[in-house]
């Protein structure tokens, strides 16, 4: 089956405002019960969503864990700038480089900024993904301010 | 003199309660519960109330009872918390409503000076000493020497009233009766007995102040004389409800220890030795049977334990271990009834041994349905419990006989905003429920820190790391903290570290009783206590005293206890989750109790640090979140550390 990588067009979305829409869409997916890997560009990132995540409204919890913190299984979202250690459906990939292990998905999560050389590092990600044969679209991201 | 005032009365900005209490501030949750509470008494219905800390409960459910004018019980958690309402709260809920009924306090039998004991171990004239007289060391010694001049005036006769006796003193169980030792009628002092009066007392007030022990037992009649005081109450209030569940079905069950086999031994000694000196095997059998009781007691591990005794008695040295016993308190008990009408005592003695048979029959039912059969052992005792899996019927049939309003509040007793957990563990299927939140401002309040990359909970690093966390903490609230492990080994591991590593001084459980621990951590506000959490129960340490609680894990009941075992098969037979029905809420209401620890007051700052990564990455962190209150939450040690170091700096500022 073809892997579906989405590109959500982030405008000129703030660093904040970005890792609150990311958190979104892990929401999302948890409630659709498919097992979600956040992939980052390092530690520090990976910091900020777990304590974004954390510090939801206990109705919108989402279960979640850093690497290593919940066995070798993970939790239904992973946040971690490593390689996963189990398989999972989504990634929501906030690297600049498209991860070797994205084949490993059926659904990419990737965001594109209005900045100019971030959007230049999407474009590369986005030809990455249709060289790897992926399914390519993009959509505003409409919920972003 | 029939009364015309109304609970909104007494709770408006202008009303009783306003004029006679300097400060009291009207709250809408309070007169909430008031009203809902009135309304119950009026239609002798049942109601359960989550009232948040903070909330007034206590003036919530008393103004209605007064002003209902009719006979209240109101039953809570412990003796401290009884003496709180009975001289602080009822006096001034009384004054205000200016009500004439009577109050009164009654605890539970240990509490109360024995005379007859007091003559008969101690007696100022040696020779009616009993001749095998206890032998006490110099502080005990010194202690009766306090006892004796305090009994030589007092009044109620109520232990509580020597404070300067240590509560673990090993005086008070030579000056105080056991339904076992109790003569009861026959005995000389019965005129002038202090629990008598005080029962009497008890008895006649319109307004009483028990404790849930004594409460049950009263109800399950395992006290003589009891029986007498549930069906004259009209109104039956638990405060500390979320307590009840385990403490009725501890008096719903039966237990059976070594303790009752020696001390039923000792006395038939001291008899044989002052009063039947003819019979001989009065004494053999005795002494035998306190040879059998001791070698039970050292068929099993040395540490205390505690385990599924069906499991031991299939066992045949465990087998023959207890029938041993049971041999020998069969051959005492024909030497005693030989014996019978000789002396009081002896009859005392005889009865007790037949009771004590009677149990040794409960206790090797392997098969009798819908009951646990568990065994727990002390470094010199064992005990064997034969509890009842759910107390829902038993307990439901006593209410609806009643004819009474049963309220039941406190602080903890939903799960996720639901009243099931607690309601199907007394079978109170059709009672009235009503949250009230807090009115505390927890996001500003407090702060819930679960730190990152915690080693498993075996691992070998695992109290090292739990030291690094709490180091920091420690140093930023300047001690003022509490360590709550779930485990004793876990606890002394940590308190082995920490000795090395911090200046603050450690309170660590064991090392002296809890309320000295507790007292010492409140006379020394920069040292850290470390216990297990069941020690928060009923701890509590206001204001400025606690501003860190630290927890190495989530307070799940541990699996090994053979009753939690037996209640999670019987859940399993109907086909449900034991987890969520029984592990899940328990530690639920055990770590909301922990936060009512931490925040008492308007102006309580503090932090809660849970080491344990599953309240985040598991689907029931959400059950956690959801009962708790809305603490600020951070996975950033840093920042718990900043918040602690604010509190520390208002303080600071505070004082200069």
């Amino acid at each position: 089956m073809t892997i579906q990588a989405i590109f959500y067009l982030m405008g000129h979305a703030s660093e904040q405002d970005l890792l609150h829409f990311v958190c979104e869409q892990a929401t999302i997916a948890f409630r659709q019960n498919k097992r979600v890997f956040i992939y980052t560009e390092d530690q520090d990132c990976a910091h900020q969503l777990d304590e974004l995540l954390w510090s939801l409204d206990a109705q919108s919890f989402v279960p979640h864990n850093l690497p290593g913190e919940a066995g070798h299984q993970g939790s239904p979202v992973e946040i971690s700038w490593l390689p996963p250690t189990s398989s999972r459906q989504v990634l929501i990939n906030l690297a600049t480089e498209v991860p070797d292990f994205a084949l490993q998905f059926s659904q990419i999560i990737d965001f594109v900024s209005e900045q100019e050389e971030l959007k230049q590092l999407a474009r590369q990600r986005y030809r990455r993904y249709q060289q790897k044969g992926f399914h390519v679209e993009t959509r505003p991201a409409s919920r972003v301010a | 003199m029939k009364t015309t005032k109304s609970v909104s009365q007494a709770f408006s900005s202008t009303g009783s309660l306003a004029k006679a209490i300097t400060g009291f501030n009207p709250r809408q949750a309070q007169l909430d519960m008031s009203l809902e509470v009135e309304q119950v008494i009026a239609d002798k219905a049942t109601l359960l109330v989550e009232a948040g800390t903070g909330t007034g409960k206590t003036f919530a459910y008393l103004v209605p009872a007064f002003l209902s004018e009719q006979k209240t019980i109101v039953s809570t958690g412990t003796k401290t918390l009884q003496e709180q309402l009975f001289h602080k709260d009822l006096p001034l809920v009384k004054k205000a409503l200016s009500s004439q009924l009577k109050i009164a306090l009654l605890k539970g039998r240990s509490n109360y000076l024995c005379t007859y004991r007091l003559e008969e171990n101690f007696s100022s004239q040696p020779q009616k000493r009993r001749q095998a007289g206890v032998q006490l060391d110099a502080a005990t010694l010194a202690d009766l020497v306090k006892v004796r001049q305090w009994s030589s005036h007092t009044k109620s006769g109520d232990l509580g009233e020597l404070t300067d006796v240590a509560d673990d003193s090993a005086i008070f169980a030579q000056v105080t009766s056991t339904t076992d030792n109790c003569l009861g009628r026959q005995c000389p002092d019965y005129e002038s007995c202090y629990l008598v009066k005080a029962r009497e007392r008890a008895i006649e007030a319109d307004v009483l102040v028990v404790n849930h022990h004594l409460f049950f037992a009263d109800l399950a009649l395992k006290d003589t004389g009891f029986g007498e005081l549930i069906p004259t109450a009209q109104t039956i209030i638990f405060d500390e409800a979320h307590q009840i569940p385990d403490i009725a079905t501890e008096y719903f069950g039966q237990s059976f220890s070594t303790r009752q086999l020696l001390d039923l031994a000792s006395d038939c000694l001291q008899q044989y030795r002052v009063e039947l000196t003819d019979v001989k095997q009065l004494g053999k059998a005795a002494e035998k049977l306190q040879r059998s009781a001791a070698d039970f007691r050292l068929l099993f591990g040395q540490n205390p334990e505690r385990g599924d005794w069906r499991q031991r008695l299939r066992m045949t040295t465990f087998s023959q271990g207890f029938s041993h016993v049971v041999d020998d308190l069969k051959f005492l008990y024909e030497v005693l009834k030989l014996c019978i009408s000789r002396t009081e005592g002896i009859d005392n003695c005889f009865e007790r041994a037949t009771q004590l048979l009677n149990l040794c029959d409960l206790m090797q039912q392997l098969d009798k349905p819908g009951t646990s059969l568990w065994y727990e052992t002390t470094r010199r005792h064992i005990t064997l419990h034969l509890t009842p899996l759910s107390v829902a019927d038993k307990f439901s049939e006593v209410i609806s006989k009643s004819d009474s309003a049963w309220i039941f509040t406190s602080a903890t007793l939903a799960v996720d905003s639901q009243f099931e957990h607690f309601s199907k563990q007394l079978g109170l299927n059709n009672a009235r429920n009503m949250l009230l939140d807090s009115p505390f401002d927890y996001q500003q309040q407090s702060l819930l820190l679960v730190p990152r990359y915690l080693p498993e909970a075996h691992a070998n690093n695992r109290a090292q790391a739990l030291v690094d966390i709490a180091m920091p903490l420690i140093e930023a609230s300047k001690g003022r903290c509490f360590m709550l492990f779930t485990s004793y080994r876990m606890l002394n591991q940590v308190a082995e570290i920490l000795a090395e590593m911090i200046e603050n001084p450690l309170l660590v459980q064991g090392q002296m009783a809890k309320r000295v621990l507790l007292d010492h951590f409140i006379e020394q506000p920069d040292s850290v206590l470390l216990a297990t959490a069941s020690f928060w129960e009923g701890v509590d340490v206001r204001g400025d005293s606690l501003t860190c609680v630290i927890i190495d894990k989530l307070p799940f009941a541990s699996p090994d206890d053979p009753l939690l075992q037996a209640r999670s098969q019987d859940v399993k037979r109907q086909g449900k989750d034991p987890f969520a029905k029984i592990q899940l809420p328990q530690a639920v209401i055990a770590l909301k109790q922990g936060v009512g620890r931490l925040i008492r007051d308007i102006d309580d700052q503090g932090v809660m640090a849970i080491c344990d990564p599953r309240l985040v990455n598991r689907h029931y962190g959400q059950v956690f979140l959801n009962s708790l209150p809305d603490m600020q939450r951070t996975r950033e040690l840093h920042r718990a550390v900043t918040f602690l170091e604010a509190i520390t700096a208002k303080k600071k500022r505070e004082i200069e």
